[in-house]
């Protein structure tokens, strides 16, 4: 499947901003099952510098400054790629979860070695009760995958979807307590009890494609980021998990860039001097296309 | 009696001055030879200047409690840490070699990588580090040196020989400490000291500085010291060592990145930084891509490194070395990686993240130390960091080993060590107590150099394992000696090489602008105050020739409320009640909740002084501080009476004087004094229109003793008295203290002043127009002094009023506000940036 997104981000000012840094964390990139095709930046006012690099997690980042006064910024990220179906492995064909940890510990491996580091906890994955939350899903010798499947259906069944209850710096035990959130709330939990059993757990972001209800029309800019999790399962790689949408991701996940959690890969991050109030408008369009291009 | 008369070893314990069956060590005996000449008066006398020394010098430690009240002033023993020569030199190879270990291993970890893939060093102590900052992999600063500058603790066991217990390799504090203890115990023992052939500390930071500068590679370079500011436990540390190194002390907010590079915000202008040293932790250094809710550092800093346009040391993520856990492995390490065995031994220490280690460790659990790899990131329970299997419950023990057996990876096991006693002065006499010594090293060309001393710290108790600042020890001066004379090389005086001549310091960063600025007005005001309280205070007792006019009285506590100075109810009842009214009045002098009492102002004045100490000369600050001191003991007291009060007050005003004169005799006028002095002028000048206003736009001050108030306050009854002998007249006084440019107590002296500080004030040269402020202050010199004195006393409306007086002195008041407020805007105002974040919407 090709799909095309583009991701418009404008903030606007109340008074003049003089000088405003961002580190972005936008571009897709490529992974097993998905190839980027095109990539391409707009921002407005042109910056002063605008540096592309590579992250630590082999992420693209984009380091961006505008040093001329602005009231308004304007960040458009529009590409195309291709994501193929992921088959999962049968869950009861993985190793023992409790094996998954002594393979992490091969330094010599560089799998291994990447994985090991997915083990601890990182700012938003601070947690005492997830290990708690974890366990039954997690019986002695339970093949690895078919646990972290059984915990993100646990996570979609006693959860409830409900935005504006949650922010970014809403701790995961109280998350686990109120029983509600929004997508990195569930990724940044369920990551939390992955490792407080010592298994590698990383945090995606992306995108998804979306259907619009029967006989309507999508609308453009109506879509989201997204937010899922991946897991080691030592001999399939990394496994995606969505437990907002109890899923396997298979062909319509959108990959952007994944870290220990949502401080590694933040789509926007940013600094500014003056600027007064801020308001932030956000328009992610997600589109099929078909392989001549045109709109499925 | 010898000094040494009852001093008993503790057993089994190692004592540095004292053999238990052989007696004194040999390098002890001069040291103590010396000390037993003088008589226990003569030691307690120099007990006490050395306790005065460090409080006059306001060495502090913040220590963070509840009450808010946080500077403890710094502890130290007087008796030195001996070492001996040849031992020193066991101790600085030893300490070279871990340096130059330290900086290979964190150059791999941020490098190459190949110890972490040929199992050298645990993963887990790596990459589950929070020191570990990913955003910096793949970085290496100029000549591979990520180390610049650290610290090592040690101590002595039993068996006699050194220890490491931990390895500082972030931003060490302390040095600064050791060069304050060296100084006030070489002003306290100064004979002693120099016979002792004790090497000094300068040539050290001399290097560290050297070495600095030489990195950046540029002849003049600017090197800042990034401090996480007052309200850190060693601030005044940072300070101190800015001072001494000649850097500028900055705070993340003097920093701002353009296209990549770090500039220090001036008066100037943006000045290009070369080298940040550090004292904030590597993850508060960046909020843009390392900490995003750190407010203590510069955004866009990594990106600087990363452009190679800055260096920062230590280098950002040196800190992953600090790790405890680590130090197992060192001895390994260090045959992989130098081929050299590792000469001091680090204290006992079990990972148990492998298997046998961690059996051990559960198998001795009571007499060892169980801690998290890292401090601040325990997985499993955050309150409990630590677990000393001397003290442990049972459950707590049970706990524990079913942690381990988790996760025993992000744990380790330590041996606790018996420390070694050294001598400290306890109630008249020596008293072996537990000691650990932090040794510092710099980098110093392809090498390191050890600070040959050191500061040694001590428990109070005997039986303290660990010893630490933030439990309220004490400090010891560490005197290294030497078998020859000591090369006696002062950092202040460089001998061997010609400095080119500079008029100008290092550039003033707008914060510090600002607190100058502020302090010059603290001062002014507090001084101000003081004249007001004591007139009030004299014609209360009745002492004054005007005593009985109860108008005067009325004016003087009008000025007083309406500055705030002083509560209304407590100035009515102090003018109401009579002379045993007052004497419970004085009391409320000293009160802490009127918004500009006293003792408000003065500590507003020591801690405005407190944040730019480094600005300030060593005696202005000891003015500033005894001042402080006496004033809040005085105050305390409950019965203060009507003369106590008048002596504390002149005391105050003296040693206000004092200060000031510091500043116009010893300060060179640099745009910081300028600054100061505009600060005061501004505070001056909003004064006596205030007071003039009081006392003058109404009524017939002649006959109600207002003149001679306005004389008594505006500091000119004897510039008046040789001019006009006794007659006293509103417009004579209205021009002394208004118009008369001559006369530096009046207004007109202090526009003039202002306006030539504005002058050499920075300011685009190409404009035609003149800045704000030096418009403000043109227009009101010149209405001052076309002002017709006669004409402006005389007229008045029909209820008597002055009203050309009061509407001068009006405009006067405001502008200078308005002056004021321009001053901070263009020079100081350091917008604070804002976090602008983009999380959003996301998939229902």
């Amino acid at each position: 499947m090709i799909y095309e997104v583009s991701h418009r981000t404008t903030f606007s000012y109340t008074s003049q901003v003089s000088i405003s840094q961002h580190m972005m964390h936008l571009a897709p990139r490529n992974s097993r099952c998905q190839t980027v095709l095109q990539h391409g930046f707009l921002i407005e006012p042109a910056p002063t510098v605008n540096v592309p690099g590579i992250d630590y997690f082999g992420n693209e980042t984009t380091y961006l400054t505008v040093e001329e006064p602005h009231d308004k910024l304007n960040i458009v990220s529009s590409f195309r790629v291709q994501v193929d179906a992921f088959v999962p492995p049968p869950a009861t064909s993985t190793m023992a979860w409790e094996e998954v940890l002594v393979q992490a510990g091969n330094q010599s491996d560089p799998a291994a070695l990447d994985a090991l580091q997915y083990i601890f906890q990182s700012p938003f994955s601070r947690s005492l009760d997830a290990g708690a939350y974890a366990e039954p899903s997690f019986p002695s010798g339970r093949p690895v995958l078919e646990g972290a499947v059984d915990l993100m259906a646990r996570i979609f069944n006693d959860f409830k979807y409900e935005g504006g209850v949650t922010d970014i710096s809403t701790p995961i035990d109280q998350v686990l307590k109120e029983r509600r959130g929004v997508c990195q709330d569930f990724a940044h939990l369920q990551i939390a009890c992955l490792r407080a059993l010592g298994l590698p757990a990383r945090y995606v972001s992306g995108y998804l494609r979306t259907h619009p209800p029967e006989g309507e029309e999508k609308r453009i800019g109506a879509d989201a980021s997204h937010a899922w999790l991946a897991i080691w399962v030592p001999g399939h790689d990394w496994i995606d998990l969505d437990p907002t949408n109890n899923m396997i991701p298979g062909n319509e996940h959108i990959t952007v860039a994944w870290g220990r959690d949502y401080s590694d890969v933040s789509p926007i991050n940013g600094m500014i001097l003056g600027g007064g109030e801020q308001k932030i408008k956000v328009a992610v369009d997600v589109r099929p296309v078909d392989d001549q291009g045109t709109a499925d | 009696m010898p000094l040494t008369a009852g001093y008993s070893t503790v057993d089994g314990v190692f004592d540095e001055m004292m053999d238990a069956n052989t007696g004194i060590r040999s390098h002890w005996n001069n040291f103590l030879g010396e000390l037993g000449r003088f008589s226990s008066p003569a030691l307690r006398r120099f007990w006490e200047t050395a306790e005065r020394l460090v409080q006059e010098n306001g060495t502090t430690y913040n220590v963070y409690d509840e009450t808010g009240n946080s500077a403890r002033p710094w502890r130290m023993d007087p008796i030195p840490f001996l070492v001996d020569a040849a031992e020193w030199q066991h101790i600085e190879s030893g300490l070279i070699q871990r340096a130059r270990l330290l900086n290979a291993i964190v150059s791999d970890i941020y490098g190459e990588r190949k110890l972490l893939s040929g199992g050298l060093l645990p993963a887990p102590l790596v990459l589950g580090s929070p020191n570990f900052l990913r955003p910096l992999h793949g970085i290496q600063p100029p000549g591979g040196v990520h180390l610049n500058f650290m610290a090592f603790d040690i101590a002595r066991a039993a068996d006699k020989r050194w220890w490491v217990l931990s390895d500082r390799t972030q931003a060490p504090s302390g040095a600064g400490y050791a060069l304050e203890n060296r100084i006030v115990l070489a002003r306290t023992l100064p004979d002693i000291f120099r016979d002792a052939q004790v090497h000094r500390l300068a040539g050290f930071f001399q290097a560290l500085s050297d070495n600095l500068i030489a990195q950046t590679g540029k002849e003049e370079p600017l090197i800042v010291l990034l401090t996480p500011g007052p309200h850190n436990e060693t601030f005044f540390e940072h300070a101190y060592l800015a001072r001494y190194l000649g850097f500028p002390l900055v705070e993340g907010a003097d920093l701002t990145v353009r296209d990549s590079k770090v500039y220090l915000k001036t008066l100037n202008g943006l000045k290009l930084v070369d080298l940040i040293f550090r004292r904030v932790d590597g993850d508060f250094c960046d909020p843009l891509e390392l900490r995003t809710d750190s407010v203590l550092g510069v955004a866009g800093l990594v990106a600087a490194v990363r452009a190679r346009n800055v260096i920062v040391a230590n280098s950002l993520g040196s800190g992953v070395v600090e790790s405890q856990a680590l130090m197992s492995f060192f001895p390994g390490l260090c045959k992989e990686l130098m081929g050299e065995d590792l000469q001091l031994p680090s204290l006992a220490t079990w990972w148990c993240g492998q298997e046998s280690e961690r059996k051990f460790v559960t198998e001795n659990l009571s007499r060892l130390i169980v801690r998290p790899n890292f401090e601040k990131n325990s997985i499993l329970n955050n309150n409990v960091d630590s677990f000393d299997g001397a003290t442990a419950s049972d459950s707590l023990r049970n706990e524990t080993i079913n942690r381990l057996n988790r996760r025993g990876y992000d744990y380790y096991g330590q041996e606790m060590l018996k420390l070694s006693t050294a001598p400290v002065w306890m109630d008249g006499a020596l008293q072996p107590r537990p000691m650990v010594l932090r040794v510092y090293v710099c980098a110093d060309g392809d090498g390191y150099r050890v600070m040959p001393g050191g500061l040694t710290r001590i428990t109070d108790g005997l039986d303290s394992r660990a010893v630490s600042m933030q439990q309220g020890d004490a400090s010891k001066d560490t005197w290294v000696l030497s078998d020859h004379p000591v090369s006696t090389y002062s950092r202040l005086a460089m001998a061997d090489q010609t400095l080119a001549l500079r008029r100008s310091g290092s550039d003033l960063p707008s914060r510090v602008a600002d607190n100058l600025f502020w302090l010059g007005r603290y001062a002014e005001r507090s001084e101000n105050s003081v004249r007001l309280l004591r007139s009030m205070i004299l014609r209360l007792a009745g002492e004054a020739g005007s005593g009985d006019d109860p108008q005067t009285l009325t004016h003087l506590t009008n000025v007083l409320v309406d500055f705030g100075y002083m509560r209304r109810q407590s100035a009515r009842k102090a003018v109401a009640g009579g002379i045993r009214a007052v004497e419970r009045e004085v009391a409320s002098l000293f009160e802490h909740d009127s918004p500009n009492g006293l003792l408000v102002l003065l500590n507003n004045l020591q801690r405005t002084a407190s944040l730019v100490r480094e600005r300030l000369s060593a005696d202005s600050w000891r003015i500033l501080n005894g001042l402080q001191r006496r004033v809040i003991g005085r105050a305390k007291e409950v019965n203060l009476n009507t003369d106590d009060a008048l002596a504390l007050l002149n005391f105050i005003l003296e040693n206000l004087a004092a200060f000031s004169g510091m500043q116009m005799e010893n300060m060179t006028r640099s745009l910081g004094w300028r600054l100061l002095d505009c600060g005061r002028r501004i505070e001056r000048s909003r004064h006596l229109a205030k007071l003039i206003h009081e006392l003058a736009v109404d009524g017939d001050p002649a006959a109600e003793g207002g003149l001679d108030l306005m004389l008594e306050l505006g500091d000119s009854s004897m510039t008046y008295r040789t001019r006009y002998l006794s007659s006293v007249q509103l417009p004579a006084v209205i021009d002394l203290l208004l118009v008369d440019e001559s006369n530096p107590r009046s207004v007109a002296f202090q526009l003039a002043e202002l306006e030539e500080h504005m002058m050499t004030f920075p300011h685009d040269r190409e404009s035609a127009t003149l800045p704000r402020e030096r418009h403000l202050i043109a227009s009101l010199r010149s209405m001052v002094k076309l002002m017709d004195v006669h004409k402006i006393c005389s007229q008045t409306n029909r209820r008597g009023k002055r009203v050309e007086l009061a509407h001068l002195l009006e405009r006067l008041e405001s502008q200078i506000n308005e002056i004021s407020e321009v001053l901070g805007r263009k020079y100081f105002s350091h917008v604070l940036p804002t976090r602008s974040s983009s999380f959003v919407g996301l998939m229902p």
